[in-house]
């Protein structure tokens, strides 16, 4: 172990480095007010709604990848808004992000993502898709 | 002796004496006898290891620390100490939502309808998954579209009855639904999860990258 390490200043050189790619003390209070957390990574990629992803293998697997929703939402981020693109990537199921993933359908029907709505006017609320088998008798328009 | 060890009434004292008796008795019989050796207890084995509570060591010096130990509450800063570190130590929890724990490409999430590349929905209403699903989650209706396919005009999937088993799209003769990678899917009614056609269409719309690929990262093993 060497001199430095002893006494613990690699830690300190890891909180000066997460500190400044944060943004400076005020923009790093404002990180860790919004995400409860403060990490320094690599980032991946961005996807098309702002939401950035970011990688660093110091930490352990399982947080080694996160991603940082778009300022947009501001403090409505929902761990619905990662679109279908990043979400193998960041639940660890492929190494490769989107961008790099050549096999990747790309179709000209495939929809816009969208968050999980519920709560909200955009909510999906059920309907038949059949005509009912039994339909009521409505006798104004049998006198038209 | 020490006086503590005369006092004590340890398992171990009464085993020295014990074996004394023992290593008497071999010397009448057969001193070089090998199967005769003391019996300690705890056996000092390589590979044993004895897990229980030990007995306090009775030496002064030991006795004096533990009664220091007891009377300067070096407990207290010792876990005081302990939480201090703590703070500092990297958490074992995951932050969701933004850091996630990893998933398999098998996981069986909320239900999609898939299409073909040219945008056909893929389901041709055999009703073999309304058939298999053990919660009879599925309920489907059929109708000859006007090109003449025969197609589904309903299909509904109640999410609060099924049981997630996956039995649906191991039945599905053309891949058409599937259960999806996606389950942040929670709703604040009952009635947001009774989908019909029309959600689980644009479930797939949605979804089709995901799905797709974690079609062919498994397909070796189907
Ligand atoms: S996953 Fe199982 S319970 Fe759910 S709809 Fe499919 S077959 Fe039915
Ligand atoms: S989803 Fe598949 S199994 Fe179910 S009716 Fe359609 S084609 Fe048949």
């Amino acid at each position: 172990m060497s001199l430095a390490k002893f006494l613990a200043l690699d830690k300190l050189a890891n909180f000066f480095t997460i500190i400044r790619q944060n943004g400076g003390i005020r923009g790093s209070l404002y990180k860790l007010y919004r995400q409860d957390e403060l990490k320094d990574g690599k980032l991946v990629g961005e996807d098309k709604y702002g939401n950035k992803y970011y990688e660093n293998p110091r930490f352990f697997y399982g947080r080694n990848r996160w991603v940082e929703y778009s300022d947009k939402v501001n403090m409505n981020y929902d761990g619905s808004q990662v679109p279908a693109e990043w979400f193998g990537w960041l639940h660890y199921k492929t190494d490769l992000p989107p961008h790099q993933d050549p096999s990747r359908p790309k179709y000209k029907w495939m929809a816009d993502f969208t968050e999980n709505l519920s709560g909200t006017t955009g909510q999906y609320v059920p309907y038949s898709t059949t005509r009912p088998k039994v339909e009521p008798w409505d006798p104004k328009s049998k006198s038209a | 002796m020490s006086l503590a060890k005369l006092f004590s009434v340890s398992s171990r004292v009464r085993a020295t004496g014990a074996s004394s008796l023992v290593l008497r008795h071999a010397q009448y019989s057969t001193p070089s006898d090998g199967g005769k050796t003391e019996m300690v207890y705890p056996p000092n084995l390589p590979g044993y290891k004895y897990v229980n509570a030990e007995d306090p060591n009775m030496s002064m010096k030991e006795m004096s620390n533990r009664a220091a130990q007891t009377l300067f509450w070096t407990e207290l800063a010792r876990g005081f100490a302990v939480t201090l570190a703590h703070i500092f130590k990297e958490p074992a929890t995951i932050n969701y939502p933004f850091e996630k724990g990893p998933l398999s490409p098998r996981f069986r999430g909320e239900h999609a309808l898939r299409r073909y590349p040219s945008g056909e929905e893929r389901c041709i209403a055999c009703k073999l998954c309304e058939a298999i699903c053990p919660a009879q989650a599925i309920t489907i209706e059929a109708e000859e579209r006007k090109d003449g396919s025969r197609r589904t005009t309903r299909y509904d999937i109640d999410m609060t009855k099924c049981i997630y088993c996956g039995f649906c799209q191991e039945a599905c003769p053309v891949d058409a639904i599937v259960e999806g990678p996606n389950f942040e899917f929670s709703t604040e009614t009952h009635e947001e999860l009774l989908y019909n056609k029309e959600k689980l269409l644009s479930n797939g719309d949605k979804w089709e990258s995901e799905i797709a690929t974690n079609i062919r990262a498994d397909h070796l093993y189907r």
